[in-house]
């Protein structure tokens, strides 16, 4: 098993090492900059957003958390679905058009002021971090899995956060401080290549998902739980029903009256907020093309989720019966139930393809990790290097000193989450949620959903946005979800405890309210007609298409001759 | 009314059968009956809020509009009839295909005043199309007026030697007392056609000739109308423009530059624009580069609101009515004010009455009933486009069915409110 | 994509191509008017949206039917809505608020598509 894993770990390493070397666009990009207007563009960075927002939550989480607790895990894939359509209405075209280079400049040069700049710096790298450690989590599941085994005298769990984070690091710092667009997008593809392989397996195998769906509503959830000593399997309750036990197929697994109207809202406002995705953005051609990539995303997104559902619940009705005469599944589940979620779509992969489906399926959760964090180091070293060391700590820096600032950046906060993640025992909390990895994502969703997002659409949407507001609005929705977080764990009540472990709900209005009213006490910027124009207006989207079609023009005259 | 509330209706149809399906037939158990016509009724008032957008469906910019060319209003109806839209060979042959087996001839042409428009028949090989008519009858036809029936080969006239023809029924047609052509029958044998029936088709063509006629007078009228708008475009706001541009030439030539391309833009829409009814958006287009023209001159003075509903921008709107409308209220409202005021322009589409609501306010100066008086009367001394102009235009387009209101104190301001039917 | 054998036709930065169109400028009050147009689709749009996103758990409260009745072999119409119908709706909302935003945007700034005949006697 091992030597067979290790290969394809390392050919894969070696695969995206390559791509990111080799596919990264050079001086060829001129003419596909201005081209990018057209489908081909648009759909390519529609693939590299989903490369980016895929991370070990979609891809082993979602599955994980439909596995768990059925329906109510569900709604992890829809939020992260939904998420873009708030960024679509709201988000997408104004801020390609302002065209800063990440949400810290954005709002900075918006409201005129540098100390909001700094205000949001801080929240995004907090979101980093908390989408981070997670994907690192992730990792180390697979690794465990996967290989079993530690490297120097590490646990096969430290192993895997470990190596992925050097690993991917490695390759941030080294070569991918440029557009990483063509290698997000290759990456996003071998993701959705392999649920679909999965999907076509397991429907191929004569799975009939309704009827799994059926029979698995016959009979109570149960999950394991460890108490007294060993694992058993316990029933879970119904939350909606007292003294109902909760069932696959209906609601109440997971959620109470609320909890999934908060979690919804978390997951919906979050993705507006989050820096990686939104740097993205700055990427696109011109306003209406992110409008358009944006569709393409919610198209891409609503197929890998529809497959992550549709895996989840194959696995919950497919492991069970298979567990016979298969000692290595055995080992990994009580009574036929998994022990740790996230394992599902591997051992699924193992099942229908053996070692090879095993490999595919742990590479595509490889990559959903690695392109996340490729992402969010970007990110993080783009608000590091520029915002903080250019423009206040070292104003004349060279364009190289701005790099190696973001370099070093990156490295001290891959090597913080790493740290975090392994301070995390995935075995221990699963108790407590449905999924870790997707829930430790939740986290970082309602950060970015309570503290960036209400400030961002206001000072998108709101010409009387001031810089003193927006500030008070993101201190205080920061301030009032990580306050919810930390109170969670200190409330019994199961209603109030989902609304603190989903705080959107509460701190986002909150933030937008101080936002609003410390805004009208404080007097608007002069220029605003002019950043108005830009954020609004679109000559600059026109220029570019008129550019495009001449430049269309002028290669097809020259092919011509 | 009926255009667009035909596909609600087909949608609510189907949305309700659509629900019962899914709650009372698929499921099992079945939905309870109040949740059912809850959810139904829901959908139906969902469907009926967002009829407007289904309604226009996605955006892309369509291709111009040709239709306008001819008139949108009865002529439509009336081109599948033939000469139904004129005199002319087309319609002539397709007059001829239909009336030949009607008419107990052998041959059947149709003629205008020089020559044969349409010949089916025996006898087209040397009575062809286009030629001038060959029979003496036919002349005298055309001369007279008065309904002829020829008995022999010899009275018909015809040059060629080898006609076969023997006998015919000649009617006129004509649009009022003025003949413009000939319905011919023919006969191979001595015995002419039915003299009345002949007479009485001629007359139904006649009428259609008649009525095609009337549509073009009054197509006619509407264009010069339109041509006599174009022609008042002010003198004086092309002189104030080119005056602005050329003291911008040297303070801020890239300004000057860019408002000399829009007063080009400016004359290119309202010269080249074809037909009666164009896009909100086009017009629209028109109005913002007017008002930046005005503006460049009058600067702060000047403000714009404009609230535009998305769904108005693919809405029909009868050509050059917005701009003129938007140039009344600056010149008549904020010209004279001497701290500036602010014109707005409103356009909402209600999908339920069918109508696009499109109003002009301003907080200027107001008009005075006298002024009111000449403008509306269409007077162009004062420089004014006429408001007359436009409602006689929108009277020809849309008869009753539209409002043109003006509302104005002296002081307060003036508002100008037009309801149009969509499309 | 990797066509770069060709001399590049343009340079971005290279003024001749910008100029001489003159519809490279937005006035203050147009970006306005099509700001408050695109503002009402955005808002229009999510209100439809909120609506269906918070209708899904009012519906699990108040009707047995939505997460108790089967509608595809085993699957209550919950299960139908979170597993496919959600995804399909927010895909047509999207692309519906995303051609109708950017066709607001098209006629409401910058110039009206030019005759070819014109766009020659510009250049």
């Amino acid at each position: 098993m091992t030597v067979a894993s290790v290969i394809a770990l390392a050919v894969l390493l070696l695969a995206v090492a390559v791509l990111a070397l080799v596919l990264r666009p050079g001086r060829a990009s001129t003419l596909e900059f201005y081209l990018a207007g057209r489908r081909v563009g648009v759909a390519t960075n529609a693939c590299a957003i989903c490369g980016d927002y895929f991370s070990a939550a979609s891809f082993l989480g979602v599955a994980a958390a439909v596995y768990v607790s059925g329906l109510d895990g569900v709604w992890y894939a829809t939020g992260f679905a939904a998420g873009f359509v708030p960024v679509l209405l709201f988000v997408a075209a104004p801020l390609r058009r302002f065209g800063e280079f990440s949400i810290p400049d954005f709002l900075g040069r918006r409201l005129g002021s540098d100390r909001i700049r700094l205000i949001a710096v801080c929240v995004v790298q907090l979101i980093i971090l908390s989408y981070l450690v997670p994907q690192a989590v992730g990792s180390g599941i697979t690794w465990e899995l996967l290989v079993g085994e530690g490297v120097l005298g590490l646990t096969p769990y430290a192993t895997g956060v470990v190596l992925s984070t050097v690993a991917i690091t490695a390759l941030v710092v080294l070569g991918g401080m440029r557009g990483t667009t063509w290698t997000q997008a290759v990456q996003f593809l071998l993701l959705l290549a392999a649920f679909i392989w999965l999907a076509v397996a397991v429907l191929g195998s004569g799975f009939s998902y309704p009827d799994a769906v059926s029979e698995l509503d016959s009979e109570p959830l149960a999950n394991p739980e460890y108490a007294g000593g060993e694992w058993g399997l316990a029933t879970e309750p119904n939350r909606l029903d007292s003294g109902e036990s909760a069932t696959f197929g209906e609601p109440g697994g997971r959620y109470g009256p609320f909890g999934q109207l908060t979690l919804m809202v978390t997951l919906v406002m979050g993705t507006a907020g989050l820096p990686h995705i939104m740097n993205r953005y700055f990427t696109s051609p011109t306003g209406t093309a992110a409008r358009m990539t944006t569709v393409w995303v919610l198209g891409f997104a609503s197929l890998f989720y529809t497959l992550a559902v549709l895996l989840g619940t194959a696995s919950r009705s497919l492991i069970a019966k298979s567990v016979e005469g298969r000692p290595w599944l055995a080992e990994l589940t009580v009574d036929g139930v998994l022990r740790v979620p996230e394992h599902a779509p591997l051992v699924l992969g193992r099942i229908y393809g053996g070692e090879a489906g095993l490999g595919f399926i742990a590479i595509g959760a490889l990559i959903a990790v690695m392109s996340t964090i490729a992402g969010l180091l970007l990110a993080s070293a783009a608000s590091w290097g520029h915002d903080v060391y250019e423009r206040h700590i070292n104003p004349r820096a060279s364009q190289r000193q701005a790099v190696w600032a973001g370099r070093g950046a990156v490295i001290v906060v891959a090597v913080f989450s790493a740290a975090l993640a392994l301070g995390l025992r995935p075995d221990s909390l699963t108790a407590l949620f449905p999924s870790i990895v997707a829930t430790m994502v939740t986290w970082a969703f309602a950060l970015a959903g309570s503290a960036l997002a209400p400030v961002f659409i206001l000072a998108i949407w709101w010409r009387k946005t001031t810089s003193r507001g927006a500030g008070a609005g993101m201190i205080t929705g920061a301030v009032t979800a990580i306050g919810m977080f930390a109170s969670a764990s200190l409330v019994t009540d199961q209603g109030v405890g989902e609304i603190l472990l989903a705080p959107t709900i509460v701190a986002a209005p909150l933030a937008t309210l101080v936002t609003v009213v410390v805004s009208l006490r404080t007097s608007t910027p002069k220029d605003l007609d002019r950043l108005w124009l830009r954020l609004h207006g679109t000559a600059a989207d026109r220029r570019a298409a008129r550019l495009a079609r001449l430049t269309i023009a002028g290669v097809g005259e020259s092919r011509r001759r | 009314m009926s255009k667009g509330s035909l596909p609600l209706a087909g949608a609510m149809v189907l949305a309700w059968g659509l629900v019962y399906l899914v709650t009372q037939r698929v499921p099992d158990p079945p939905l309870e009956v109040g949740v059912t016509v809850l959810i139904g009724v829901a959908l139906t008032v969902a469907l009926t809020i967002g009829y407007p957008s289904a309604l226009r469906g996605p955006r892309k910019p369509r291709p111009p509009r040709q239709a306008g060319r001819h008139g949108r209003t009865i002529a439509a109806v009336g081109r599948s009839m033939p000469l139904r839209s004129g005199l002319t060979t087309e319609a002539a042959e397709r007059a001829v295909a239909l009336l030949h087996p009607l008419l107990g001839g052998d041959a059947v042409a149709i003629t205008d005043q020089e020559r044969v428009l349409a010949f089916v028949g025996p006898g087209s090989d040397h009575h062809t199309v286009g030629d001038a008519p060959q029979t003496e009858s036919a002349s005298r036809v055309l001369a007279r007026g008065k309904t002829t029936v020829v008995r022999n080969k010899a009275k018909l006239g015809c040059p060629e030697p080898d006609c076969p023809l023997r006998s015919a029924v000649l009617a006129p047609l004509s649009i009022g007392k003025r003949v413009v052509g000939t319905l011919k029958v023919y006969r191979l044998d001595e015995v002419p056609p039915s003299r009345e029936l002949v007479e009485g088709l001629a007359g139904i063509l006649s009428l259609h000739l008649e009525l095609a006629e009337l549509d073009r007078e009054r197509k006619l009228a509407v264009d010069a109308r339109l041509d006599a708008l174009r022609a008042q475009i002010n003198p004086h706001f092309l002189f104030n423009t080119l005056n602005t541009i050329a003291s911008k030439a040297r303070t801020d030539p890239e300004e000057a530059r860019r408002l000399l391309l829009r007063l080009s833009d400016f004359f290119r829409y309202a010269v080249r624009q074809e037909g009666q009814l164009v896009e909100f958006g086009q017009e629209y287009y028109f109005v913002r580069t007017y008002v930046s023209l005005e503006q460049a001159r009058y600067g702060d003075r000047l403000n714009v609101r404009y609230d535009i509903d998305p769904q108005v921008l693919t809405a029909n709107v009868p050509v050059l009515t917005v701009q003129p409308l938007v140039e009344n209220a600056v010149k008549h409202g904020i010209a004279d004010k001497v701290d500036g005021g602010t014109v707005s322009l409103k356009a909402r589409v209600d999908p339920l009455t069918r109508t696009t609501s499109i109003r002009v306010a301003d907080d200027g100066v107001g008009i005075s009933q006298e002024v009111l008086d000449r403008v509306t009367s269409g007077d162009a001394a004062n420089g004014g486009v006429g408001l007359s102009n436009i409602s006689q235009r929108l009277e020809v387009l849309y008869g009753e069915r539209y409002r043109l209101d003006i509302q104005s104190h002296d002081g307060g301001g003036t508002v100008v409110e037009l309801q149009i039917p969509l499309r | 994509m990797r066509d770069t054998g060709a001399p590049s036709p343009l340079n971005d930065d290279d003024p001749q191509w910008v100029a001489d169109i003159g519809d490279d400028y937005d006035m203050p009050a147009d970006v306005d008017a099509s700001f408050r147009t695109v503002r009402k689709v955005a808002v229009g749009h999510f209100v439809v949206f909120l609506a269906v996103v918070v209708g899904m758990p009012v519906l699990t409260l108040t009707v047995d039917w939505w997460s108790g009745g089967r509608l595809i072999g085993g699957m209550s119409p919950s299960f139908v809505m979170a597993a496919f119908g959600l995804y399909v709706f927010f895909f047509a909302l999207a692309a519906a608020a995303a051609t109708l935003s950017n066709g607001v945007e098209e006629r409401m700034l910058g110039a009206q598509e030019r005759e070819p005949a014109d766009e020659s006697d510009d250049a």
